[in-house]
């Protein structure tokens, strides 16, 4: 049903695009400071998710994909939420460009997660 | 009467589950309303509640999960944690199999040179029918006690005979069952140590070559290193390897204890460019080992193989096995007085040994157990008249010194074990020999596990071990009123069955 290299793919894609949010977060990009500021969550929400999400985009590479697309479902999750009852589904005029790659990132974890259901520490072995 | 305190797990669960769903509603409504930070847990119990959904009504394959949700997955974890749970926080001192931490701990403190005295008394249960050594009124000063010496092929007349001079040598173990590192640091250690090293059947002993300790080569059932292409002795090969400085007896393995009438395969995978060569097979095919050796089909055959063996390599050799009928091996060793040859040595190997794989039942139940096959192969041999013509090596489970002087009583000239030693290679009884994953880096040949066995240093443990087992051994004899551990006989062990062995196994023989 999956395939090893699509998966591949998707864990570099997504880990990618992961990086990049964090960078931005860690960077003090002013987006995601008003972001954070409309959840009450600056800047400590804002450092936190981005060290969460470093730490999924690494296991992402790393044997252990199947842990940081768990914990990279859960953040997007949490992103999706964030849309859907604060912040709306355009930010600061990018015409849905931040939800988009939200999809994109979601997608491909949702993909990883998926194929390596297996390996999942404690719950795989049922999947 | 009702049981009062039995948990209701069905309503348990169902409570849980619902509970979870409505635990979800709250975080998300305290995220809306509160502070965001709440949907951290939203979140979670959100692919919670999926997950558990999917165990209830999307699967078919785990009914308890299906029944009753997540909760029943505790119990999955539970139990896969539970070996090692039980091992650090409820196993007693005197529990756990196949060796107890009271007899772990002793082997980790001869390997480390601690002090291995203890106070109070004995953690052992006395009520049992344990085996006991009997002491002496009249023990014997230390000083007068012979060096331990003991002379392979010495019947024969040998310019070759070997003489072992520590009571404890290392049992077979492969290179393939073991890693590099743990070969070397075993080989070094032998040599430290001054004893003998058994290379085991996994062929060509590179690694153990390395160190340059005395070697025993073992020519297993598929004769690895020493073959031809269709598993037949290979004449050159062998003296080519008898040759060599290091290697001094031959062991030709008939059957071991943990898989006695059991060959082996190794798949092809794990066969890589330098096992293929060490063994002197194809690469990309499984390697097998057959049940027993081509050339031994009946008594005859076998005591021809032995003797031809004994011939080409010019070194003492002998045999090993796991005895199963004393009657064959009557036969055998009639037959072999009949071609007036016989092997330099035997190697009693108990039911109890261990191995790096084997099949759960053959491990159980197949074989009998050292302290009953010993007084029956030496009194075989006694009433063949033929026991002073021979040495033999006992293996099973001696890896302290009370049980190898009491093999020593019952029957056998020299210990020898396996696990003892990878005990003192620092060993935790992970029990994974056969899955490549071994944590301290023993049977494993993944060089991430290896790196943490230090060559030196585990080799020292080694040698630690077999002095401190020496030390013992010659204590013990004082104690037993013996100067030397050839006078040891079954009176000097206590056997709770009786009589000097079981009734049962008697009748057989
Ligand atoms: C990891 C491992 C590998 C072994 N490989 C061999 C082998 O290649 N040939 C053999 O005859 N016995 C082999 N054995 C059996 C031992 O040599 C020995 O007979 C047995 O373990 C009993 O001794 P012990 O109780 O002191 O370990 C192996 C045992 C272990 C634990």
């Amino acid at each position: 049903m999956t395939h090893p290299m699509l998966t591949r793919a998707a864990q570099g894609i997504a880990a990618v695009l992961l990086l990049m949010a964090a960078a931005m977060k860690f960077m003090g990009d002013p987006g995601s400071i008003e972001i954070f500021a409309r959840l009450g969550m600056d800047p400590a929400g804002r450092y936190l998710i981005a060290v969460v999400e470093m730490t999924a985009a690494m296991l992402l590479l790393s044997p252990f994909a199947a842990l940081g697309s768990v914990i990279a479902t859960a953040v997007m999750c949490g992103a999706i939420i964030a849309h859907v009852t604060e912040l709306g589904l355009v930010v600061n005029n990018d015409s849905g460009r931040l939800i988009g790659m939200l999809v994109v990132v979601l997608v491909c974890v949702a993909y990883v997660l998926v194929s390596r259901r297996k390996e999942i520490p404690f719950v795989g072995e049922t999947l | 009467m009702p049981s009062t305190f039995a948990v209701d797990l069905e309503k348990m669960s169902r409570t849980a589950n619902t509970g979870l769903v409505l635990l979800l509603a709250v975080f998300g409504a305290a995220g809306y309303l509160v502070s965001f930070y709440f949907h951290f847990v939203t979140v979670a119990l959100f692919l919670l509640v999926l997950l558990n959904l999917y165990w209830r009504y999307g699967q078919t394959s785990h009914t308890l999960l299906a029944n009753f949700g997540f909760l029943a997955q505790t119990r999955y974890i539970v139990e896969s944690v539970g070996p090692e749970f039980r091992q650090y926080l409820f196993a007693s001192d005197t529990e756990e199999r196949p060796f107890t931490r009271v007899d772990r701990a002793e082997v980790y403190r001869k390997a480390k040179g601690i002090d291995s005295s203890e106070a109070f008394g004995s953690l052992l249960d006395f009520d049992r029918d344990e085996i006991k050594l009997r002491h002496s009124f009249y023990p014997v000063d230390k000083k007068d006690l012979e060096p331990f010496d003991v002379a392979v092929g010495a019947s024969r007349g040998l310019d070759t005979t070997f003489h072992i001079r520590r009571p404890m040598m290392i049992s077979a173990m492969s290179y393939g069952a073991l890693g590099q590192n743990a070969v070397r640091a075993l080989a070094r250690g032998a040599k430290l140590a001054g004893t003998v090293m058994n290379t085991g059947e996994g062929g060509h002993p590179k690694y153990h070559l390395m160190e340059g300790c005395d070697l025993i080569f073992q020519m297993g059932t598929a004769k690895f290193g020493v073959r031809t292409e269709d598993g037949l002795l290979d004449e050159d090969k062998l003296s080519a390897l008898a040759t060599l400085d290091q290697v001094k007896m031959i062991e030709i393995k008939l059957s071991q204890g943990a898989k006695p009438g059991k060959g082996g395969l190794l798949p092809k995978e794990k066969v890589t460019a330098e096992i293929a060569e060490l063994r002197g097979v194809p690469l990309g095919h499984d390697v097998i080992s057959p049940a027993h050796h081509i050339e031994c089909k009946c008594p005859a055959s076998t005591a021809q193989f032995i003797s031809r063996v004994q011939h080409v390599s010019g070194l003492p050799t002998g045999i090993k096995f796991c005895l199963g009928r004393p009657d064959e091996f009557r036969t055998l060793v009639q037959e072999m007085k009949r071609q007036d040859t016989l092997p330099d040595f035997i190697t009693v190997d108990g039911g109890e040994g261990g191995t790096g794989a084997a099949p759960k039942s053959f491990m159980d139940h197949l074989g009998l157990p050292l302290f009953e096959a010993l007084p029956i192969v030496h009194r075989i041999l006694e009433d063949e008249g033929v026991r002073d013509r021979l040495v033999m090596f006992a293996s099973g489970k001696l890896i302290s010194p009370g049980r190898q002087l009491e093999a020593l009583s019952l029957g056998a000239d020299v210990a020898y074990s396996a696990r003892g030693f990878l005990l003192a290679l620092g060993c935790i009884q992970a029990l994974q020999c056969n899955r490549n994953t071994c944590p301290v880096g023993i049977t494993t040949h993944q060089p991430h596990l290896q790196r943490g066995l230090d060559i030196a240093d585990k080799a020292r443990r080694v040698a630690n071990y077999v002095g401190a087992l020496h030390h013992d051994h010659v204590e013990l004899l004082a104690a037993m009123g013996k100067s030397s551990s050839r006078l040891l006989t079954q009176e000097n062990v206590y056997l709770p069955t009786g009589g000097p062995v079981s009734p049962a196994s008697q009748e057989l023989s």
